[in-house]
């Protein structure tokens, strides 16, 4: 070729290789270049029927069906939502909600009125409801509608402001969806619900993934920040990972053995606003001494041994060790600084009681008459989606346990007959750690220490007595002096071996998602997906 | 699967052994020796040989790599795994769990599949069929299925496993037996006895037994490979050995969110099941080869 | 040949259903699906309100002719972990995918082993022959789990060439499908190789080969024809153990078929499933031997037991 037609060509041919180039995407990781985000989780229930469903697995209705009430992503606080304003009449058993009047339901099913949560509220009761609250939607009366913007419940017996925000709030599982769908469709309308949310539900593959797709002009008023959202499901850590990784997930949930590497690796911590899950060690055999069940020779019906076990566990080293020091010491199960009854002075007599001091432990179970090697415990370890600390948490109780002299035995089993046999009261011979949210106190007082429960965790006839009272006192200072008196109670009996609170934590793509304010009480513990802000590049 | 001998068996002209690597090769020496090393060994010698006990370790000792990676001592030559346990000793001490369980799973279920198999093919008539038919439905069971229901309701255990893999294995056995039965009944020095006046019993054990044996060695040593792997299997699905034992499949399991990050929990006791299996495999085969070239559709 | 095939018809039914009482049995003493479904919250009464509901509360044996009874018309009843999905709808509905992998990985087998057992063969105890054996029998070694995940570390995330999960096109069934088929890739070799052996020495191939015939020609078209049907009893198997792998490759991978559900179903004691799955296994391992059976049967007379 002649001198200046090569040049042209050359010219030519860098164009071309400058326009190829800058049309292949870099990594195509920029957040502005992502239109599905997708989340991928341990695993949940996978059912669009919100009464089947109980609340950890109800992240994935979090996207697009809606609560009376808002938890604020930030400080936990109960705010209005699809409800303008609540309030109660003086004795607590009847709460009237103001609902808005310009939200519409997804798919053209119209307004939302009182009619529809009346309606989503009888989901709730049904008898093949599995909620997390039914027995307290049980306790509705009944349900006026005067108009479209006003409900009244009539509760059959007092509902604290505490109890019931948490129940109407996204804290809890009372989804709205349209009475209009069901008038139409029946219970198949569950197929592709309806719902009012920022994201609206386009289809589901079953053990596969969940789609959503974003809502023009929401109410709220906030646009999600990714045109389409996908909860993808993977049973295998190591598959979450690869895939969070390979790209193929921008955000999901790790075991905690992981959280080291993928910070690492450049993943991004995304952390619930809140420590929202406590996991404590509950010891079988604790039944009121009246209770048939009841067997005095298991050891740690005596309360030195239970200290005993209590000073065996360096709670340092083990937060160090699963949580990698990410929380915070629990004096007891279920009572924070935001539950009814807490007190600061608790801190001082869980030090006082609870240290670390395996010496002492030893001198514990000789006092209480037992040589090393005459206890024997089973320590039950089992995994769950989205809580897979146990083992490790049992793992490691056995290694102390054995320090002090006692023969422990780790078995890993599953849910299924962990709860079997705790419920059935047949586990005198054992001890299982458990992660737990939380929920307001008196819930949990009723749930697993309360001998009328089908939880047996910890009964006495002081817990029983106590309850009775707090459970039908509608005076707010009697309630607290009760509560504080049943937490002492349960601390000063060593209860339980208390372990840590702890957060919710996700790791993310840190390419394409810059944050996500989430408070973690929300019913599914990752929550307000409408919040994840992309990395900005081009926003 | 039926067990069709279509053709005589072929001479034994097995080829001269010549010099050099050719013998080598030939001989199975080189899996005896990963076999030797692997399994035997440490399975009799693990609680003179091993650093450490398998079974206790410091959690400040957890996840050490091996000597030769930055962070590794050698004290922990291998490592350590979630609870600060030496991988070394737990994979010595895995050897004599793998070979415990082999071994007695495949002596109950090789003992059972031989008693049936040797009434079935000896009587025939209407026992035969009754057991050919327990073989057939034995055969249609889905084990790992079976073995995660039983595992559920029992909860994992030595005793389950045992029942689960013996409940696999026999039915092969019986299958085999049986069909060398068939074709040694029909020889000559077996009517002799029994004109002689010798016992069924008799017969069965003098005479038959006895014939089966290279059969049977071939069968069982093809089959501890696949046991190991099928307790490794179990073991990840929750259904096998109790957590606190040493199986290799059991730490292949345990490791398996850490494959990446802390990989020696996994690998080594993967590479442990590997060699081990594939020596024996390679072992089972050359016996095969050599011996019983009948069994070569197995 | 009518009588044989009626026996063994029967048989596979009396299998099945010493399968169904098996997997019904061991199923309900394996706990209560209540105990995974209820919260936390949920006290005694709730327990006892849904055990009738769902007729758990019945005594075994009633339970279990009524089990029965719907299973002979086809109706395993619902799931109770997937409500208002029916027991055999989930198992339709995941098949397919467990199938399509199936396909595939012994399609894979059957492309790798073909080669290397005529290889092996040819080269009988030389070089080729061991080298095939190891790769071969590699794959009979390795826990079918750890496969997975070393593959999908090693072309997923480190060489990103294939996704590491889920279904969707051909690119991400390949490594799941190699993690099942690679352990039939041995006991598919085995045969071929020693079909082809068997084939080798045969008068026939002699004559070929004195005639002139090119070895390639004698190896491929002759011998391979004739080597071709003894690998039938194969097919048995390998239902049985694509089935069972499937279980370990799925929920590593993630991908959505029985062996996930089946998983699934035990941990939540979701009993309809668990039952449907075992039955619709035990029915394909049974098919699978039966068909077999006959085929076996038909080509050799001495072989039916009457």
């Amino acid at each position: 070729m002649k001198p200046k037609h090569s040049t042209l060509f050359a010219g030519l041919m860098a164009m071309v290789a400058a326009v190829v180039l800058s049309a292949v995407p870099e990594t195509g990781w920029a957040g502005s270049d992502v239109k599905r985000l997708v989340f991928v989780s341990a695993g949940f229930d996978e059912s669009n029927r919100i009464w089947d469903v109980s609340k950890p697995d109800h992240v994935q209705f979090d996207p697009y069906l809606e609560t009376l009430l808002e938890v604020d992503p930030v400080t936990g606080e109960y705010g209005p939502r699809l409800a303008t304003e609540w309030d109660h009449t003086p004795d607590f058993k009847t709460w009237t909600f103001s609902l808005r009047n310009d939200v519409q339901f997804h798919f053209g099913y119209g307004k939302f009125t009182a009619q529809d949560v009346e309606f989503s509220h009888s989901l709730m009761i049904r008898d093949d409801s599995l909620a997390t609250l039914a027995e307290l939607w049980r306790q509705v009366d009944k349900v006026e509608t005067p108009d479209e913007s006003t409900i009244i419940f009539h509760f059959k017996s007092p509902v604290t402001r505490t109890t019931a925000e948490y129940a109407f709030a996204r804290s809890g599982d009372l989804k709205i969806v349209s009475k209009a769908q069901w008038d139409k469709e029946g219970v198949d309308g569950f197929d592709r619900p309806a719902g009012t949310g920022s994201y609206e539900f386009v289809g589901r593959n079953m053990g596969l993934d969940i789609n959503y797709k974003r809502v023009d002009n929401h109410w709220s008023g906030l646009t999600p920040a990714f045109e389409e959202l996908q909860i993808r499901l993977a049973k295998e850590p190591a598959t979450r990972f690869a895939m969070l990784l390979a790209g193929e997930a921008h955000i999901g949930d790790l075991p905690r053995e992981l959280h080291a590497d993928a910070v690492k690796r450049d993943l991004k911590r995304l952390s619930s606003a809140m420590a929202v899950d406590w996991v404590s060690v509950y010891l079988g055999g604790m039944y009121l001494e009246s209770d048939e069940a009841f067997d005095p020779e298991v050891p740690w019906t005596n309360i030195k041994v239970r200290q005993a076990l209590n000073m065996a566990v360096n709670r340092e080293e083990l937060l160090d060790v699963v949580f990698a020091g990410r929380g915070e010491m629990a004096y007891i199960s279920n009572w924070t600084s935001a539950s009814e009854g807490w007190d600061p002075e608790w801190k001082e007599l869980y030090e006082e009681l609870y240290p670390y001091d395996p010496e002492r432990a030893k001198e514990l179970l000789k006092e209480a008459g037992y040589e090393p090697g005459d206890i024997k415990v089973g320590l039950w370890g089992y995994t769950s989606p989205g809580e897979s600390e146990h083992p490790a948490i049992a793992d490691a109780m056995g290694i102390y346990f054995r320090a002090i002299g006692v023969d422990a035995k780790v078995e890993l089993l599953d849910w299924s007959k962990v709860r079997a046999a705790y419920r059935g009261k047949k586990i005198h011979c054992c001890m299982w750690p458990n992660v737990i949210s939380w929920r307001p106190a008196i819930q949990g007082a009723r749930n697993w220490w309360w001998s009328g429960s089908a939880s047996n965790v910890f009964n006495s006839e002081f817990i029983d007595e106590v309850y009775e009272e707090w459970n039908n006192t509608l005076d707010t200072d009697r309630r607290t002096e009760l509560a504080r008196s049943m937490g002492r109670h349960l601390i000063e009996s060593f209860a339980e071996i208390p372990l840590f609170w702890f957060r919710n934590e996700l790791f993310a793509n840190a390419e394409v998602v810059d944050g996500w304010a989430y408070p973690g009480l929300g019913a599914g513990r990752s929550t307000h997906f409408d919040r994840i802000k992309p990395a900005s590049s081009a926003y | 699967m039926v067990d069709v001998t279509t053709k005589e068996a072929p001479s034994f002209a097995s080829p001269r052994p010549s010099t050099g690597w050719r013998a080598l090769k030939r001989y199975p020496l080189f899996s005896l020796s990963i076999l030797v090393f692997f399994l035997l060994i440490p399975a009799m010698f693990a609680p003179l040989l091993a650093p450490f006990n398998p079974y206790d370790g410091s959690l400040g000792a957890r996840l050490l790599p091996p000597f030769w990676e930055e962070g590794g001592s050698t004290e922990h030559l291998l490592g350590t795994d979630k609870l600060g346990r030496d991988m070394l000793s737990r994979i010595m001490y895995g050897a004599r769990v793998s070979f415990t369980v082999s071994v007695i799973a495949i002596f109950i279920g090789g003992i059972i599949g031989t008693i049936l198999g040797l009434l079935s093919g000896y009587f025939g008539g209407r026992t035969d069929s009754v057991i050919m038919r327990l073989v057939d439905i034995s055969l249609s069971l889905p084990t790992i299925l079976l073995a995660l229901v039983l595992s559920a309701a029992l909860g994992p255990s030595f005793m389950t496993v045992l029942i689960v893999i013996s409940v696999l294995l026999w039915a092969r056995y019986a299958r085999l037996v049986r069909g060398e039965t068939l074709a040694i009944k029909e020889l000559d020095f077996i009517a002799r006895a029994r004109v002689a006046g010798s016992s069924h019993v008799r017969i069965m054990l003098l005479y038959i037994l006895p014939n089966l044996v290279n059969s049977l060695v071939v069968l069982a040593t093809l089959q501890v490979g696949y046991v190991i792997l099928l307790e490794s299997t179990l073991s990840f699905l929750g259904a096998g050995l109790p957590r606190a034992e040493p199986a290799w499949g059991l730490m292949v399991a345990d490791g398996r969110e850490l494959i990446v990050t802390a990989w020696w929990v996994s690998m080594f006791p993967g590479i442990a099941i590997m060699l081990t299996v594939l020596s024996l495999n390679l072992l089972g085969d050359w016996l095969r080869d050599h011996f019983d070239p009948k069994l070569k559709n197995l | 040949m009518q009588r044989f095939i009626a026996i063994r018809v029967l048989q596979s039914l009396l299998a099945a259903l010493i399968m169904s009482v098996i997997v019904f049995g061991l199923a309900r003493v394996s706990g209560n699906p209540l105990d995974v479904m209820l919260p936390i919250e949920a006290m005694p009464e709730d327990f006892e309100r849904l055990e009738k509901h769902w007729g758990l509360d019945k005594p075994l044996v009633t339970q279990y002719f009524l089990f029965l009874g719907n299973a002979l018309q086809g109706d395993f009843g619902e799931s109770l972990k997937y409500q208002g999905t029916s027991a055999m709808e989930l198992v339709g509905q995941r098949l397919p995918a467990t199938l399509e992998l199936a396909g595939l990985a012994l399609l894979i087998s059957a492309i790798l082993a073909l080669p290397i057992g005529v290889i092996a063969a040819v080269g009988k105890d030389s070089g080729w022959d061991i080298a095939a054996k190891v790769i071969a029998l590699l794959g009979q070694s390795l826990p079918g789990f750890w496969l997975g995940i070393v593959l999908m570390w090693i072309f997923a995330v480190m060489l990103g060439w294939l996704p590491t999960s889920g279904r969707g096109g051909i690119e991400h069934m390949i490594l799941p499908a190699i993690t099942i088929g690679w352990f039939q890739v041995a006991a598919l070799m085995r045969l071929v190789r020693s079909s082809m052996l068997d084939v080798l020495d045969t008068e026939y191939v002699k004559l070929a080969r004195v005639k002139g015939i090119p070895e390639w020609k004698v190896i491929w078209k002759h011998c391979l024809r004739n080597a071709g049907i003894t690998p039938l009893t194969y097919f048995a198997i390998v239902a049985g153990s694509l089935l069972t792998g499937s279980i370990v490759t799925e929920t590593v991978f993630s991908w959505p078929g029985i062996g996930l559900l089946i998983i699934d179903a035990i941990q939540a004691r979701d009993f309809p499933v668990v039952q449907a799955v075992v039955i619709v296994f035990a029915g394909i391992f049974i098919f699978c031997n039966l068909l077999v059976d006959i085929l076996y049967a038909y080509l050799d007379p001495r072989i039916r037991y009457g």
